[in-house]
């Protein structure tokens, strides 16, 4: 190949292209649409052509109306969630009572039969499959419920109306409409929400929507919420409404997480993302019945499985690392309770303790397994009976006796609320921050999507139980 | 596979799908390699999941299929690896998605391109499909959605689109799997050179660009006498396109 | 120190007012130290040249005085910068005035071409608001080599002009001119195009920004005296102080042109009202525009609103068949001529 006459061709190009001017994508793209346009006349017949079709126009100024739009979309998106975590309360607890309170035990007996090692069983069984269990029992059903209802909307082409909607909301922090979707998406789970942010084809704003998906509260995190307020913010009001009032909580908690969202896409957009490039367009696709059955075939193999996987393989490790902390013993004290010593002072700080920081280290893998590691952890460090031994997570059924454990554990009402706001605000769980590498290739957005976070995180329960003991 | 009847009609498409094996994932060992390409929104990975009896998941959402997906079946003996690419409205644009595309098109060297525009709007997508029809000479034009365009009194002459773009037009309803044999064939016949395509190339180009153009075209010619798309390298040159600046000091184009 | 919640949050607060101190964008201590230090003689002496340069091209003539006033460095530092530069040749006094020599104005050029380049850069290729792409450009042009210019030339296709208007000097130090005049100077009922947008001051080039002015767009005068300058473009109506209209430099158009009354932005669409797409306006760049582009927004194409929106924008427009959301600052860019 000669090197010299490729380099006079693309010398050549520079020199044309100063004549012709700056219009060349311009005249190019126009030419290419005029020649569309001959073609077209020449084999196509239309009745109308302008008109789009009727049933699609009909339903579009329905649901983009403005009395209808907003109510329509909070319907349907409460339904869905209603289902989701109503739907999702039976399968858990079978889930749970097969998994983790049937074939545990004879798991341990059946080790116990061929006399395996104590450290073997316990870091096998205790460890790794109780971990695995408990991110399936917990995370399979909602996700089995959510998913396949969110991929029907999608399909029937509602989502894109609702990115309509909304887009100018999320124009005012700088963000894009389909944000609202991701963002819903993060409800069900923050891994698939930030795949989800594909559809943004603006890099700005699709960076601000992988960012920001952690402030949806996603399903790892719902239970431990509602666990939390029905004990301490229910125990406030008569009993009668604590229900209700727990139920409140939690939902303020999920707002207070939008809240965030907004706000920190604003900051963003203003800061360190103020340089990407930021473009719009939303095409609005026709309305297409969906296939029910195919759609939920589908929706389970691309979304539900392949997130349920990455939660296991980080979830076994996790489990591992909870059972071997509790049990391996420096001096006459175990690393877990040597950790929450230590971690004990600035816990307070915070308005936490020392065992809630050791339990979102180690549950970064899976916010599923927090409450179960708090409980194992709060009674390994009082020393109360319950739970079955070291480094072995365990739920009450109960909620008074998980109560009585907690305060045990010195918990107060500042403790809960700040769990709860700490919940919401911290780091990704892993799948969420290995995912979110895979959509950005960069680890300096990963890095900052995960630690921003928590550092917000720690600002707020900071403010909170310092305001709290001010005034308490 | 059923041979002993073949030879009563070779054909007939509707027989012929009798000879289609859908393969799923498996593609090794095959003998095309065919592009799947076109607008978001047009039933794209519905024909893809008919072609290979795949279940790859779209949404009514544009921009859904980042990632490409591959699956294959087998026609008559031959063994045929059919590469989904994601949907784009150009190729002319810098985004990931298509740069992926363009770049398989024409670095993928693929047999044959299949483009699939929706009969509804075909005006739109056939900014795409001339686009593509500047790279390749290998495609045949995939009209999905027919059944809704029939319900919005739309008619499409296949002849004359097909002359028009020099390509073979089949319609097709990939929701129904209606059509999806005539295509299997018809992407036989283009691999096989039964059909020999003669793509439109753009015309409505303005004076002073044409000229540039076809001097740069003249020159690209002398130094590779065997290039299929001069042309479109011309406009990628002009476009100051630094992709194509640096495959063609690589000699990747040809 | 024993905790006490009052002394927890007195020490927090008086962090983060450290942190905000040192780190504010652009005024942060950090920022303004890490400049100076940054802001040796090849700055200086750069940064004496182009002003040389500007200078010259608007007739004026310089000396010390107006030299030090411009400039924002250290005066012993200005002084040692010319002794320099007289010395190596790059400048020459005549009597008082400074004046630049032929090397001096090549380099002047050179600096010009970096800075009009990366501000061209910074608009087609990144997502910088309009009121940052001077600043940035006044830091880059010190900093690119000579090879990384062509390199960035080459990548963004030779651009003959920077997003302002202002012509980018060729490798070789050629120069367009811009064509026309200030504002200002033009009679009512003249029809001209906007050709260039000035971008300093600042204070008057945001208020121009504010008015969504778009170059390259065409206008009549409507209205000129010394309070106010009125003038209709792409139909719609702007009033401008004489001060900032002075910033606009508007090429007359000689020949009998009527400005059609049917001419309006895309976001001056009504519903139900039909209407054909003119074009896209040179305020559109980069990326926004090619999308634009594909997605069919191009001369000729019909187009009608499809769909009001709740909150008021982004509208859906019906082009070619499909519905595509636009908002409203896009809306503007693109220009219509209704049926």
């Amino acid at each position: 190949m000669n090197h010299k006459n490729i380099d006079n061709i693309i010398e050549l190009s520079n020199e044309l292209r100063w004549q012709i001017g700056d219009d060349f994508h311009d005249n190019l793209t126009e030419s290419i649409y005029a020649d569309a346009a001959d073609i077209v006349k020449d084999s196509v017949q239309i009745e109308n052509s302008q008109r789009r079709f009727r049933l699609d126009a009909r339903i579009d100024k329905i649901v983009t109306s403005k009395t209808f739009g907003f109510p329509i979309m909070f319907l349907i998106l409460g339904i869905v969630l209603w289902l989701t975590i109503i739907g999702a309360n039976y399968p858990s607890s079978l889930l749970a009572d097969i998994l983790l309170d049937t074939i545990h035990p004879s798991l341990k007996s059946g080790a116990a039969s061929i006399q395996m090692p104590w450290w073997l069983s316990g870091f096998l069984i205790d460890g790794v499959y109780l971990a695995v269990a408990w991110v399936i029992a917990v995370m399979l059903p909602p996700m089995a419920i959510f998913f396949p209802m969110f991929t029907l909307l999608e399909d029937f082409g509602y989502l894109p109306r609702v990115a309509f909607n909304l887009d100018n909301l999320f124009k005012k922090s700088g963000a894009h409409g389909k944000q609202a979707l991701t963002m819903s998406m993060g409800f069900g789970c923050n891994a698939a929400g930030v795949v989800a942010t594909r559809i943004i084809d603006s890099p700005r704003e699709r960076l601000i929507a992988i960012i920001t998906n952690n402030f949806s509260l996603c399903n790892g995190r719902w239970p431990t919420q509602i666990l939390i307020a029905t004990i301490f913010i229910g125990a406030l009001v008569p009993s009668a409404v604590s229900s209700l009032a727990a139920l409140l909580a939690v939902i303020g908690i999920a707002l207070l997480g939008m809240v965030f969202m907004f706000a920190v896409s604003w900051v963003l957009s203003k800061t360190v993302l103020k340089g990407e490039v930021s473009t719009f367009n939303l095409e609005l696709p026709p309305y297409r019945p969906p296939r029910f059955w195919k759609t939920i075939y589908t929706s389970l193999i691309d979304r539900t499985l392949i997130v349920l996987w990455r939660a296991v393989v980080f979830a076994a490790p996790a489990g591992a690392v909870i059972w071997l902390i509790s049990n391996i013993y420096i001096g006459n004290e175990s690393i877990a309770a040597w950790a929450i010593h230590s971690f004990d002072g600035f816990g307070f700080i915070l308005g936490l303790n020392g065992v809630i920081l050791l339990a979102y280290i180690v549950a970064i893998p899976a916010n599923e397994i927090v409450i179960p590691t708090i409980l194992m952890l709060t009674v390994l460090v009082t020393g109360i009976s319950a739970g079955s031994g070291a480094g072995v997570m365990f739920e009450l059924d109960s909620v008074n006796a998980t109560a009585d454990i907690l305060k045990a554990g010195g918990w107060t009402l500042l403790t809960a609320i700040n769990l709860m706001l700490f919940s919401l605000l911290h780091n990704p769980c892993s799948t969420t921050i290995y995912t979110i590498y895979k959509e950005t290739k960069s680890i300096k957005w990963t890095v900052f999507a995960s630690v921003m976070p928590v550092v917000l995180g720690f600002i707020v329960t900071f403010l909170v139980a310092q305001f709290w003991r001010l005034l308490a | 596979m059923d041979a002993k009847l073949k030879s009563t009609c070779e054909t007939c498409a509707h027989f012929n799908a009798d000879g289609l094996k859908k393969l799923g994932i498996r593609t090794d060992n095959f003998d095309f390699v065919v592009a799947l390409a076109g607008n978001p929104n047009t039933g794209k990975s519905t024909v893809f999941n008919a072609l290979t009896g795949l279940r790859q998941h779209t949404g009514n959402w544009p921009g859904k299929t980042v990632t490409r997906a591959e699956g294959g079946f087998e026609y008559n003996n031959q063994k045929y690896k059919l590469v989904d690419l994601p949907g784009t409205y150009s190729l002319l644009s810098t985004s990931e998605d298509e740069e992926a595309a363009r770049d398989f098109i024409l670095f993928g060297k693929p047999n044959v391109t299949v483009i699939v525009v929706d009969a509804n709007r075909l005006e739109r997508n056939l900014n795409l499909v001339l686009q593509i029809l500047e790279i390749t000479d290998k495609a045949v034009l995939c009209l999905n959605l027919m059944d809704e365009a029939k319900r919005n009194n739309i008619s499409i002459d296949q002849r004359t689109l097909s002359r028009d773009l020099g390509i073979p037009v089949v319609a097709a309803s990939a929701r129904y799997n209606e059509g999806i044999p005539e295509l299997i064939h018809t992407i036989s016949e283009v691999v096989n050179g039964t059909i020999i395509c003669k793509p439109h190339r753009i015309k409505n180009v303005p004076e002073n660009i044409e000229v540039a153009v076809k001097k740069l075209t003249t020159e690209i010619e002398k130094e590779f006498p065997n290039i299929p798309n001069s042309r479109w390298i011309a406009f990628r040159l002009l476009e100051g396109d630094a992709q194509i600046i640096k495959a063609l000091k690589q000699g990747e184009l040809v | 120190m024993a905790y006490n919640p009052i002394t927890a949050l007195i020490l927090f607060f008086v962090f983060s007012a450290l942190l905000y101190v040192l780190f504010r964008p652009v005024k942060g201590w950090f920022w303004i130290f890490k400049k100076n230090v940054s802001s040796n003689e090849k700055i200086i002496i750069e940064d004496i040249l182009k002003q040389l340069y500007h200078f010259e091209n608007s007739g004026n003539k310089v000396d010390m005085k107006t030299l030090v006033q411009v400039l924002d460095f250290n005066n012993n530092r200005i002084v040692e910068a010319i002794k320099k530069m007289t010395i190596n040749d790059l400048i020459y006094f005549e009597s008082d005035v400074l004046k630049l020599t032929e090397s001096g104005r090549e380099y002047a050029l050179r600096i010009v071409r970096v800075h009009r380049l990366w501000e061209r850069y910074l608009a087609d290729r990144t997502g910088f608001s309009k009121t940052e792409w001077h600043d940035r450009a006044e830091l880059m042009e010190h900093q690119l080599s000579h090879d990384e210019t062509e390199k960035l030339a080459a990548h963004l296709g030779n651009p003959k002009y920077d997003p302002h208007g202002d012509p980018i000097p060729t490798k070789t130090g050629k120069i367009a001119k811009v064509k026309g005049v200030e504002l200002p100077l033009l009679s009512v009922n003249t029809v001209g195009r906007i050709t260039h947008i000035e971008d300093e001051p600042e204070v008057i080039y945001k208020q121009i920004l504010a008015e969504n002015i778009h170059i390259g767009s065409l206008l009549r005068v409507i209205e000129n005296n010394t309070t106010r300058i009125v003038f209709e473009s792409e139909g719609e109506e702007f009033k401008l102080a004489p001060i900032v209209a002075a910033n606009l430099t508007v090429a007359p158009i000689e020949k009998e042109v009527v400005l059609e009354d049917n001419i309006a932005r895309l976001s001056g669409l009504k519903e139900n009202e039909t209407a054909k797409i003119i074009g896209i306006s040179k305020e559109s760049r980069g990326e926004s525009r090619r999308r634009l582009l594909d997605l069919g927004f191009v001369k000729g194409a019909d187009i009608t609103i499809d769909l009001l929106n709740p909150l008021g924008e982004p509208h859906a427009y019906l082009i070619k068949g499909t519905s595509i959301a636009l908002r409203k600052n896009q809306a503007a860019k693109i220009l219509i001529k209704k049926n």
